[in-house]
């Protein structure tokens, strides 16, 4: 057992990270000990960097070497706001300090550089010059594995300043690439991006109250401000957004986040706050407003220009802007898997020929879908049904069938028509819808290619009650071993 | 005095039996123009009844065929509304085949709700968008939520609206409820086409208008059947009494001999 963190009291009496717990008890003999729960800090610590989003919208966590401790914030065009670089450093290292925690800081060009700088250099901002800032370090400020540092520090390449300049082939024999990558990403020669936790949004408006507020209610009437205040920004700008985002900050420092999404470009300011209405809906037992929420901003995300929406004397109005907001609030109401439209696929299997998407992210498709001359059936059941068929061998239409445990006799029917293998799709099992449906007995459809297998014969079949079936029977007789009868469709 | 009211009452009841005996559909000749056969007004609220989730097809047909008779330039859209739990049972509409009721796929969008709350919430927000033409919901199973009440409401809501609602619903019992026009279809056998006389032609379903009446269209039923009717391109066609049997040539079924290959099948067949 060894510590993993110590504080500057313990570290004060010479205790370091990484001592065995042995050695430490036998150094300061009154110690307080406590074992890490690494789950529960990891999470607490991102839920806590989410709280940084307040800073600059673009906030991370480091895991390059362990799952919490490092937060990365780019800063590219915010410092302004905070009266400079170092009063923003300084402001938010404080802001973390009257919190009880400890906390060193590095502002640089490169993530690289500014964690080096971070964890073994002083807190410090640094504009240019970052090569020499870096050489002094020790070779583990490039996060580094612990194999890796040995292995230099067995080389005698102890301060990175060592390593400008030397063979590249040769440590990266040695090393392995993450070695190179990672001194690139340091220097700035390659590029090292961050995933935000967070949407990325251009355009927010805040409100702070003074006294925190819990009820969703309240948060929904100012959600309509804030919707105001966006949507006439929005106008002035000539811009409308697809993306709204709503942040609540609480009190203890989480960030909840709500985002709905607009079929097209909107700044109309009812029906933002209305899909979040209906968004709230939803949440059922995911909404905890804590000790109180102190803080909400609204803010959009994918802006697009937007011109002024005229309907003219001599223009049709043919209800597209109306039906979009209609799908966008069901979209919000009831998840983005609800609303569908079918979309034509260029493929023959007629279970791929349409696809259903959602509504909401479909483009606006050109071109007609394409004329099939053969009859397709009114209904598709998502998972073909094995059926127990009779039917005169090899390819005669089937006079019985049984199906759902109800026999049906068959007066009339057409086909074969026959739809052969798409070979160059085999192996890819086939979906109709998005939620996949519990898996029929009898076989899968994500088999390999073998056309004998898998051609299939489909029949339009009519029994003496007039239901019109679409049946098919896969493999051919012959060819393959046991030919199957499954039940795609039924007609009107 | 006491024997006018009894006169007056009299009266009343030979009215009334006199309007009940009327059969909804009623005798005639001709289809009207400028409507089609059974062609309904917009903003209604009907019901399709077909006995049993078997004959899914012929009634999906009929509510999509009415539907695609109320789309118009101002109201391009027409909404199809299921439970995500019915689409293995019933099936979904498929976009190849929605040509022959005159919906372009693109026009038709689905919406699959988790439960029956929401259905009704979908059916409510969609009535009141105005670029909708119809609403197609399509329930297996009955339901406790949709009684008299969810169907007033809807009712009101689709008269205020000007867009229809056509609730397809599986059963043999009829519950009340506030919808202007009840429909029970079943499949016929068809007619097969001229080329192929084994082949299935067009959809052939028996209507009944159960509940409500088409005021100025005159439907023949003159042995007081029920009317069967072809779906075609165009509309509705009325089929004559003679042509019932589509096909009567070939009532038995197909024969043929059975292969051994399946002998071991036929007890689970028949």
């Amino acid at each position: 057992m060894r510590l993993v963190a110590v504080d500057e009291r313990a570290a004060a009496e010479g205790l370091i990270v990484g001592m065995p717990l042995a050695d430490a008890k036998g150094l300061v003999p009154h110690l307080t000990v406590r074992e890490i729960d690494r789950a529960y800090t990891a999470r607490v610590f991102s839920d806590f960097a989410d709280w940084h989003s307040n800073a600059s919208p673009l906030v991370s966590v480091l895991t390059d070497l362990g799952e919490w401790g490092d937060l990365v914030l780019d800063i590219t065009g915010v410092s302004h706001l905070f009266g400079g670089e170092a009063a923003m450093l300084s402001r938010l290292m404080a802001r973390l300090e009257t919190l009880g925690l400890a906390v060193t800081g590095a502002i640089a060009p490169t993530i690289g550089g500014a964690w080096a700088l971070a964890h073994y250099g002083g807190a410090q901002v640094v504009e240019d010059g970052l090569n020499a800032l870096l050489a002094p370090l020790p070779v583990a400020a490039l996060r580094l594995t612990a194999a890796q540092c040995e292995g230099l520090h067995q080389l005698g390449l102890k301060r990175i300043g060592q390593l400008y300049g030397r063979d590249r082939r040769g440590l990266q024999a040695r090393f392995g690439e993450s070695l190179l990558a990672k001194l690139d990403q340091a220097l700035g020669y390659a590029e090292e991006r961050l995933v935000p936790r967070l949407p990325v949004t251009e355009l927010y408006m805040e409100r702070r109250f003074a006294e925190p507020i819990g009820l969703i209610d309240d948060v929904l009437m100012t959600v309509r401000d804030l919707a105001l205040q966006l949507a006439d920004r929005l106008g002035r700008d000539g811009q409308g957004a697809q993306a709204f985002h709503l942040f609540l900050y609480r009190v203890d420092h989480k960030v909840m986040t709500l985002s709905v999404n607009a079929a097209r470009a909107t700044r109309d300011a009812a029906h933002i706050a209305r899909l979040f209405v209906h968004r709230a809906e939803r949440l059922e037992g995911e909404y905890d407003a804590g000790f109180g929420i102190d803080t909400i901003r609204l803010a959009a995300g994918s802006l697009a220009a937007l011109g002024e929406t005229q309907i003219g004397a001599f223009e049709t109005d043919d209800g597209a802007a109306s039906l979009d907001q209609l799908y966008d609030r069901m979209t919000s109401r009831l998840g983005p898997l609800a609303v569908l439209r079918t979309e034509m696929v260029d493929s023959h299997i007629p279970e791929r020929a349409v696809r259903l998407t959602p509504v909401i992210a479909s483009t606006v498709q050109a071109d007609a879908p394409p004329v099939i001359a053969a009859p397709r059936p009114l209904r598709l059941l998502p998972q073909p049904e094995p059926i127990n068929v009779l039917a005169e061998v090899p390819d005669a239409p089937p006079v019985q069938m049984v199906w759902r445990r109800v026999t049906y006799r068959f007066v009339k029917a057409s086909g074969p028509e026959r739809i052969g293998v798409e070979w160059w799709q085999a192996g890819q099992p086939l979906a109709l819808t998005g939620p996949a449906p519990p898996a029929v007995p009898g076989g899968s459809f994500a088999e390999p290619y073998s056309e004998g297998e898998q051609t299939r014969d489909y029949y339009i079949a009519e029994d003496d009650g007039g239901r019109r079936f679409w049946i098919f029977r896969q493999g051919l007789f012959g060819l393959a071993a046991a030919p199957r009868w499954y039940l795609q469709g039924v007609f009107a | 005095m006491p024997g006018d009211k009894h006169a007056k009452l009299d009266t009343l009841r030979q009215q009334i039996t006199a309007i009940a005996a009327q059969p909804a559909l009623r005798d005639t000749a001709h289809t009207v123009v400028g409507g089609g056969l059974l062609a309904t007004p917009r903003g209604v609220l009907h019901e399709v009844y077909a006995d049993t989730p078997r004959d899914g097809g012929a009634a999906l047909g009929f509510a999509l065929a009415q539907a695609g008779l109320l789309i118009e330039s101002g109201r391009p859209a027409v909404l199809y509304v299921q439970m995500s739990a019915d689409a293995q049972e019933l099936g979904l509409p498929y976009g190849l085949g929605l040509g022959l009721f005159g919906l372009d796929p693109r026009q038709l969008v689905l919406i699959r709700t988790a439960g029956i709350a929401e259905l009704l919430w979908a059916i409510e927000e969609a009535i009141a968008c105005r670029a909708v033409a119809a609403i197609v919901a399509d329930i297996a199973h009955p339901h406790k939520a949709l009684d008299f009440t969810a169907s007033r409401r809807l009712s009101l809501r689709a008269a205020a609206a000007g867009a229809s609602v056509l609730m397809v619903r599986y059963a043999r019992d009829r519950e009340t409820s506030a919808a202007r026009y009840r429909w029970r279809i079943s499949p016929v056998q068809s007619r097969p086409p001229p080329f192929d006389d084994r082949a299935p032609g067009l959809p052939r379903w028996q209507v009944t208008l159960e509940k409500g009446s088409l005021d100025g269209q005159h439907i023949v039923s003159p042995e007081g059947e029920a009317l069967v009717v072809d779906w075609t391109r165009h509309g509705f066609a009325r089929v004559a009494a003679d042509d019932r049997t589509g096909g009567a040539r070939r009532t038995a079924p197909l024969s043929g001999a059975i292969s051994a290959a399946l002998g071991d099948g036929l007890s689970q067949a028949s």
